[in-house]
């Protein structure tokens, strides 16, 4: 339903999306920090499965998610120069440890539905650019579908291999309600965050006169000498 | 007789050291074991790690020691924000965030993750970490110690006097007035990314000439004493730590150069500029750090330095202070950035608990070990083609001398920035190409970046000099004698030398000898195994990963020679 949803939404939004002068860019780069998280977490979790076999699939994996955050990283900086904006810098992201939080099954099931989604939002993407005879961009995006499809594939076969038909199931309905609940805090944070800032602002103005008062602080930021010891005897 | 477990983290390079009965047992930083460059977390990874070595559970440890004091930096923060109303009033929020939403807790944390008793986790001062990093893994029964980095609670300079199982701190130097957020400022205004590019800048210094000097004295006065004093109208930190510097700093040195912007030394002149001011900086930087080594000279009365801190990452910085600063020997221990802080933290706790002195450092090989028993079944379910090797320092200095790049994964991997021989990538010293190809397909850098070269220690003296306290760890540079070694000598003649030992790394050692054998130079170009923005390998995965990525030809680990291509 959920994905559905999302569906729609991208292919109605997508033409505009891409035309917003210096988005397109933008939008890669988010891409590309969302492939690096992936490999960190890929990474994490070939070394923390028991199963040989499991840990060369996460490892090549991971290795696709770098070669994928390279892509959309270049086609960013050609779209920027294009556009006459500045370089933009290397994908930065953090890890959310999701196969120490979720366990091997759980962790299959959610990195299995993050890539049914890409796929799913990529596919839309690619079919927008080549309407739009934007070549470079489409190949890109088509490229990064093989890779997508073949990881979707993977995983489900691996839950199927570890849990059998109706658990894969079962780690599939856990991993979409782990990911709405994940999406609910990530709200919840940023409105606490917004409202933290807030609060804290007013505390600053608050707390104002205190920075003319004779504070230890105010002698300790005229202290631009060496504050010695007395010299040995 | 104790166990301490020192950590560092929650800024940047965060990482765990453990000590038990006075020996430095395990040093890892977590960046290694995530993955993550530069991962600031809690070094729960690495913790874990350290205590795994061991084989100690978390419950047998006499003291956890955090390597800064969090109450004394919430201290510094607040007043500092204050003190700079209302410029810092987009700070102030996201600071306190940062301080009152994890970082002022994080002894309470560190309990918690271990599960040890919340009276066994205690906090030492930031430089002090530093300096116990520094003197007492030296080989010095006295010495004087400068710590020198951006901030810590809020000192960012300070001087100790070290003998025996004590430091005594002889002066101090406080926050806003830091070389490293000078350097930092400067790193962010020629468009490299702060905490990660002051190397480049370093190796950008020596294709410019310091004509810029004069205008960086503006901004940094230069006291005869050692200390000195930033004129901060240069720069924005006061008011947010991510804008490095002001507006005013643009309009004494002409505009900021774009982040990212490929470089172009040869074709353009502003970035000829760029590498101008680069040098000035270097050339600045260095002055006042030799400033402050003679004032701890001076005062000491010491004969070796010892140095601590990000700054003292500086190799070139660090050669002109041992040539000129009156001191007759000088260490730098390889970690001596913030990650460093967690093994100085470690060793203050063990000494408060009557633990003796920690042997002098001999080796960074300090991290978890890697064998070929543990590579192999991954390497053969990977596809990979193995191949045993009869004698493996002979053939890789065969192959190397062919002129191919080869993986060296040995023991245990290093504590610090450097690939030291246990996680390196080598090649010929001798080909300009295959450094360009090496900077251009496997390291995807700047052109102007150097590769380093390793030597067999007792060989050394006539490329480099005799070997000395710094020269083991990478940390100084050297002078290059005989045109034989063009891809390992910076456009300066210069190179950042490592001479090797067996104790130091006996796998790397190995094959500088047998190339000594076949009648060749003992030395090799050695640089770390990592991709752009990645940490240098550490574990199998990691390792196969990078030869599967990167068009290197193959990797050894003990007999092993591992190739991409058909079984």
């Amino acid at each position: 339903m959920i994905d559905a949803l999302r569906g729609v939404v991208v292919r109605a939004t997508s033409p505009l999306v891409w035309r917003w002068p210096g988005h397109a860019p933008r939008k890669l780069e988010a891409f590309a920090r969302a492939e690096e998280g992936s490999r960190l977490d890929l990474m994490a979790a070939a070394h923390a499965t028991p199963s040989l076999a499991r840990r060369a699939r996460y490892l090549r994996h991971a290795l696709d998610e770098t070669r994928h955050a390279a892509m959309f990283t270049r086609r960013a900086r050609e779209l920027r120069a294009s556009a006459g904006l500045a370089p933009c810098g290397p994908p930065r992201a953090d890890t959310e440890e999701l196969f120490a939080r979720l366990g091997e099954l759980g962790f299959l099931a959610f990195v299995h539905l993050g890539e049914q989604r890409g796929r799913k939002q990529f596919e839309v993407y690619a079919a927008h650019f080549a309407r739009r005879g934007d070549a470079r961009t489409q190949a890109m995006f088509d490229g990064i579908l093989v890779d997508e499809r073949e990881h979707e594939g993977y995983t489900h076969a691996l839950l199927v291999e570890l849990a059998g038909a109706d658990g894969a199931r079962q780690a599939l309905r856990r991993a979409r309600w782990w990911s709405a609940w994940r999406g609910w805090r990530r709200a919840g944070r940023a409105i606490t965050h917004a409202l933290y800032a807030v609060l804290m602002m007013a505390l600053y103005l608050i707390m104002a006169p205190l920075a003319w008062l004779p504070l230890k602080l105010r002698g300790r930021a005229a202290r631009k000498r060496w504050l010695l010891a007395p010299p040995r005897s | 007789m104790a166990a301490v477990l020192g950590v560092s983290g929650t800024y940047h390079d965060a990482a765990a050291a453990l000590v038990v009965d006075g020996v430095v047992v395990a040093a890892i930083q977590e960046e290694r074991l995530t993955r993550h460059k530069n991962d600031p977390s809690l070094p729960r990874h690495a913790m874990t790690a350290c205590l795994a070595h061991a084989g100690l559970a978390a419950g047998a440890l006499d003291r956890v020691v955090f390597y800064e004091d969090p109450l004394v930096k919430l201290e510094r923060v607040l007043t500092s924000t204050l003190g700079n109303f209302p410029r810092a009033v987009r700070q102030f929020p996201r600071a306190m965030a940062n301080q009152l939403g994890s970082k002022v807790w994080v002894l309470d944390q560190l309990a918690d993750l271990l599960g040890v008793a919340r009276d066994r986790v205690t906090c030492v001062g930031h430089h002090e970490s530093h300096a116990a990093s520094a003197f007492f893994v030296s080989p010095y029964p006295e010495a004087a110690v400068l710590t020198v980095d951006g901030v810590g609670e809020s000192v960012s300079t300070a001087l100790w006097h070290g003998r025996d199982r004590t430091l005594a701190c002889l002066g101090e130097l406080h926050y806003p007035h830091s070389l490293g957020l000078l350097y930092a400022a400067l790193t962010a205004y020629l468009g490299f990314e702060v905490n990660e590019g002051e190397y480049k800048v370093m190796g950008l210094a020596a294709y410019g000439t310091p004509r810029f000097e004069d205008e960086l004295r503006k901004v940094i006065r230069l006291d005869d004493d050692g200390g000195f004093a930033l004129d901060l109208a240069y720069f924005g930190y006061l008011a947010d730590p991510e804008l490095g510097f002001g507006p005013d700093l643009e309009r004494l040195l002409g505009p900021r150069r774009t982040a990212y912007r490929p470089w172009d030394l040869a074709g353009s002149a502003d970035d000829r500029r760029y590498a101008d001011i680069a040098a000035s900086l270097q050339r600045v930087t260095e002055d006042a750090l030799l400033a402050l080594a003679r004032t701890a000279r001076t005062r000491t009365g010491a004969d070796a330095l010892c140095l601590a801190g990000g700054v003292a990452l500086n190799a070139v910085a660090n050669a002109r202070l041992a040539r000129e600063a009156g001191f007759a020997r000088v260490f730098v221990q390889p970690a001596a950035g913030d990650a460093g802080g967690a093994l100085g933290a470690a060793i203050l706790g063990a000494l408060a608990l009557g633990d003796p002195r920690p042997a002098p450092l001999t080796t960074a090989a300090l991290g978890l070990p890697l064998t070929a028993a543990d590579a192999l079944p991954l390497a053969r379910q990977l596809g990979l083609t193995v191949t045993t090797l009869a004698d493996p320092a002979a053939e890789l200095a065969a192959r190397l001398d062919d002129g191919a790049v080869l993986g060296l994964c040995a023991g245990r991997f290093e504590w610090g920035p450097r690939a030291l021989g246990q996680r390196s990538i080598l090649a010929s010293p001798r080909d300009p190409e295959v450094r360009d190809k090496l900077n251009r397909v496997v390291k995807q850098r700047e052109p102007f970046r150097p590769f380093a070269p390793a030597v067999l220690a007792d060989a050394a003296a006539p490329w480099f000099g005799a070997p000395d306290d710094l020269t083991p760890f990478m940390t100084t540079v050297r002078p290059v004698s005989g045109p034989d070694l063009a891809a390992v000598t910076h456009v300066d003649g210069t190179a950042r030398v490592q001479t090797v030992t067996a104790t130091a790394a006996p796998a790397l050692h190995a094959v500088l000898t047998a190339l000594a054998a076949g009648g060749r130079a003992p030395v090799v170009l050695n640089t770390s195994m990592n991709g752009p923005g990645e940490p240098i390998v550490a574990r199998a995965a990691d390792v196969l990963g990078f030869l599967l990525a990167h068009p290197i030809d193959g990797v050894v680990i003990d007999d092993a020679l591992i190739t991409r291509g058909s079984r």
